[in-house]
């Protein structure tokens, strides 16, 4: 029995531990047998203070729920690890050996004994508290979310609000979710507008939702995949890959929470490490997906979705990210190379959103330019999928409810070989748009993603195109309205980019930025007293906005009235300095009201 | 062969004369007195809820069981019952209160109740008749489907069918459903 599972072990690629005993007339024990699996592949989670709900770590502990463990290790429930085994190796992965499993089914099977004391290896070391040692850093969610006893899962964000005062860059967050028992995973994502304090109903309150959208207003590409879930240690990037945090960006934790049975107080905490050294390599979330393929008839039990992205530039692919929801099924990403040799990249028979996980390489894999990446996801929404959330099942279409479904897949990748004069993450990014675009002509954000790259890249005529077609999908967005005026600005036609602008503010009057720009084209035209009203709004938004008083100054000056300009330009210079325009504006009205 | 029909009935004619039998035996209450919780419901039916401290399925169950609980007071009494054997009393007094749990509980560190009611796991119910015979035992209704899925609601409600088939005499289509959690027997 033994043999011939050690043999299937090493045909499935996989490392073959020495494990039980070969003389199969003795009674496997746990000192001799179990203990060294379950120290080496349960206590990280089954041990005190930890996410599992009860320990491992003695005789007496896995004696209590031997028959539970001999059970979820046969059904590979535990320790939590969907994907199958591939050729492409995961880091840490957590899998028990078949000869493994077979082993715990017979130690409970023959009666759970715990055998010899002298056999029971030394306990497994854990490091207490932070596992990076003292963060430099630690910031603790502002208020408590009370996590409700009973309902179904629970989707929670805490805004962290990080008190720095220049440019940090971060080797490792350590993310403490709060009652590791009840946080079923979190992920932390970089909002560098503040755009989700407006979803909190008071600075720090958190708020709900499991899906949530940031919004950028420059070319910055998300880099990082941070991700907690039970038992994981945090990650160091390596040398040259930290992750950028300037003043005023907010790390956003999104957790899925679920209920116990009491009313529980979940409060994360998040450690930062600081590193002196600048990122040097810009690794790039890609994302896959297909979300307006999905509308899903009650009843199908193998609604197949895809999509096709071909890269554009060499990549090393560093970790993958698949997410869906409950009806996701078999979810699997797979790589054709140029040379036409397929390669799995991740396969997950049986997608349980509860145990979603960020899964990195062990070893960076090259996918040369050329490589066909493709997501190949299957849907259950029939009665026969326990998972399902609709009793009888209902059409269910994408969306961002945690009851609609999704069809993502994010690559982080790491451009290799590019011509050191180009962005290989904008070339990425663009032909990313232009692929959605293809696939799916009435995608708003590919249009206003591919807009703003293009205007990066001072293609403003194409730019202004895009814009146009995503204000003509969403003529009420704001974001769009003011992109596409702000670019209109730019090619030097202010009078039409005006209506825009209204257009933005009469959607979101506290639009900061809409308003700046309006004033900016106001000033092209000489509507001089509307310009300074339309920076006053800005100003009152965001006080300490250098620009906008260095452009408020210039105004105000350019109308005559210096003393006034005077003040406006020294504030600018107050909050920064080395605003070397607002300086000579300075020192042109201080002659000129010195030649009064 | 007569020995053998003899051997094999054996086990069921206890379990039959232990669910008719009025005194179980050696369950406690939480201040260490002997309780009978078939006797002491006076008319009613009886539930007997088995749970583990220690098992968070249990736990998730608290505010289901306490709701079916109340709504189902004038013909059910409900009992908690701990099966582990190493429970302090203390410990399940703050159980209780921690899952706002409003109902009497039991130790059973001998497992005479586990056995009388026939349950394996928790939690399962175990739910008798007035006249104190065996309704039904097994899971609460179908919320978990193994231990690491759980439905986003029941779609099937064992023990309030099993309560209504006591109350009604009604037979249930299945008098024994196991539930997903933890093995009682792993604390023997």
């Amino acid at each position: 029995m033994v043999v011939a599972a050690i043999v299937s072990v090493a045909a499935l690629g996989l490392t073959a531990r020495p494990v039980g005993p070969t003389d199969s007339s003795r009674p496997p024990t746990f000192n001799h047998d179990i203990a060294p699996i379950m120290f080496r592949s349960c206590a990280a989670c089954h041990r005190p203070g930890e996410a599992a709900p009860f320990s491992l770590l003695t005789y007496s502990d896995a004696k209590k729920h031997a028959r539970q463990v001999a059970e979820v290790v046969r059904a590979r429930s535990m320790p939590p690890w969907l994907p199958e085994p591939q050729p492409l190796k995961f880091a840490d992965e957590m899998r028990l050996t078949d000869a493994e499993i077979d082993l715990i089914q017979r130690w409970v099977e023959q009666g759970a004994v715990e055998g010899n004391a002298a056999d029971l290896p030394p306990q497994p070391k854990f490091v207490e508290g932070w596992r990076l040692g003292e963060p430099d850093l630690v910031l603790k969610a502002e208020k408590p979310f009370i996590l409700p006893p009973e309902g179904t899962d629970t989707y929670w964000n805490f805004i962290f609000r990080i008190p720095i005062q220049q440019t940090r860059w971060v080797k490792a967050v350590e993310i403490r979710p709060g009652d590791k028992r009840f946080v079923h995973h979190a992920n932390i994502l970089v909002d560098r507008t503040g755009s989700l304090r407006q979803r909190e109903a008071e600075p720090g309150a958190g708020f709900g939702g499991m899906e949530i959208r940031i919004e950028s207003q420059v070319f910055d590409p998300d880099s990082h995949l941070l991700f907690w879930k039970p038992g994981t240690v945090p990650y160091v990037e390596p040398d040259g890959m930290a992750l950028r945090l300037d003043k005023g960006t907010d790390l956003v934790l999104n957790t899925h929470l679920q209920p116990s049975g009491k009313p529980e107080v979940i409060q994360p905490s998040i450690g930062l490490y600081f590193t002196s050294h600048a990122a040097t390599k810009l690794p790039m979330l890609l994302q896959l997906e297909n979300d307006a393929k999905l509308d899903i008839p009650p009843g199908r039990s193998d609604f197949a979705v895809s999509d096709d992205f071909t890269l554009p530039v060499d990549v090393d692919l560093l970790a993958i990210y698949p997410h869906a929801h409950y009806l996701g099924n078999d979810i699997q990403a797979l790589a054709t190379l140029p040379d036409g040799k397929k390669e799995t990249l991740i396969h997950i028979p049986h997608w349980n959103l509860n145990w979603q996980a960020v899964y990195r390489y062990a070893e960076p894999v090259r996918l040369p330019k050329g490589t066909t990446v493709s997501l190949r996801y299957v849907y259950d929404n029939s009665e026969n999928n326990p998972l399902n959330p609709n009793h009888p099942p209902v059409r269910v279409v994408g969306g961002n409810k945690s009851t609609d479904e999704m069809c993502h897949l994010w690559l982080q990748v790491l451009p290799v070989n590019f011509d050191p004069r180009t962005d290989p993450r904008m070339i990425l990014q663009q032909a990313l748009a232009r692929h959605n675009i293809e696939k799916n002509p009435g995608d708003f954000e590919a249009h206003y993603n591919l807009a703003s790259m293009l205007q990066a890249n001072d293609k403003l005529e194409d730019a202004v195109k895009e814009y146009e077609e995503a204000v003509r999908l969403r003529p009420d967005d704001a974001a769009a309205n003011n992109a596409l005026g702000a670019a209109l600005v730019a090619d030097g036609q202010p009078r039409p980019a005006t209506a825009l602008f209204r257009i933005a503010l009469e959607n979101r009057p506290d639009y900061f930025d809409a308003h700046y720009n309006f004033a900016i084209a106001l000033t092209q035209m000489g509507e001089m007293d509307q310009a300074v009203a339309e920076f006053e709004a800005a100003l009152k938004l965001q006080p300490d906005d250098a620009g906008a008083e260095a452009n408020l100054g210039a105004t105000l000056a350019d109308m005559g009235k210096f003393e006034q300009a005077k003040a406006h330009l020294e504030r600018a210079l107050k909050i920064d300095p080395s605003q070397s325009l607002a300086q000579e504006n300075l020192d042109a009205v201080e002659k000129a009201i010195n030649s009064r | 062969m007569p020995w053998g029909t003899f051997l094999v009935r054996l086990p069921l004619a206890v379990s039959l004369l232990a669910a008719s039998a009025t005194v179980p035996g050696s369950a406690v209450d939480l201040d260490g007195r002997p309780a009978d919780p078939l006797a002491a419901s006076s008319g009613k039916a009886v539930v007997l809820v088995f749970l583990r401290r220690d098992c968070p399925v249990s736990s998730r169950y608290a505010p289901a069981i306490q709701k079916i609980a109340e709504q189902n007071a004038a013909r059910a009494k409900f009992w908690l019952i701990f099966p582990d054997k190493s429970d302090a009393p203390d410990a399940v007094r703050d159980y209780l209160k921690d899952y706002a749990y409003r109902l009497p509980a039991l130790r059973d560190p001998e497992h005479v109740l586990v056995k009388l009611g026939r349950v394996q796991i928790t939690p399962e119910v175990a739910v008798f008749d007035r006249d104190q015979h065996l309704v039904y035992d097994g899971r609460v209704d179908n919320w978990y489907v193994d231990l690491s899925r759980s439905r986003h609601a029941a779609t099937t409600h064992e023990l309030q069918d099993a309560i209504d088939a006591a109350a009604t005499g009604k037979p249930l289509a299945q008098k024994e459903v196991r539930g997903v959690g933890c093995y009682i027997s792993d604390l023997d």
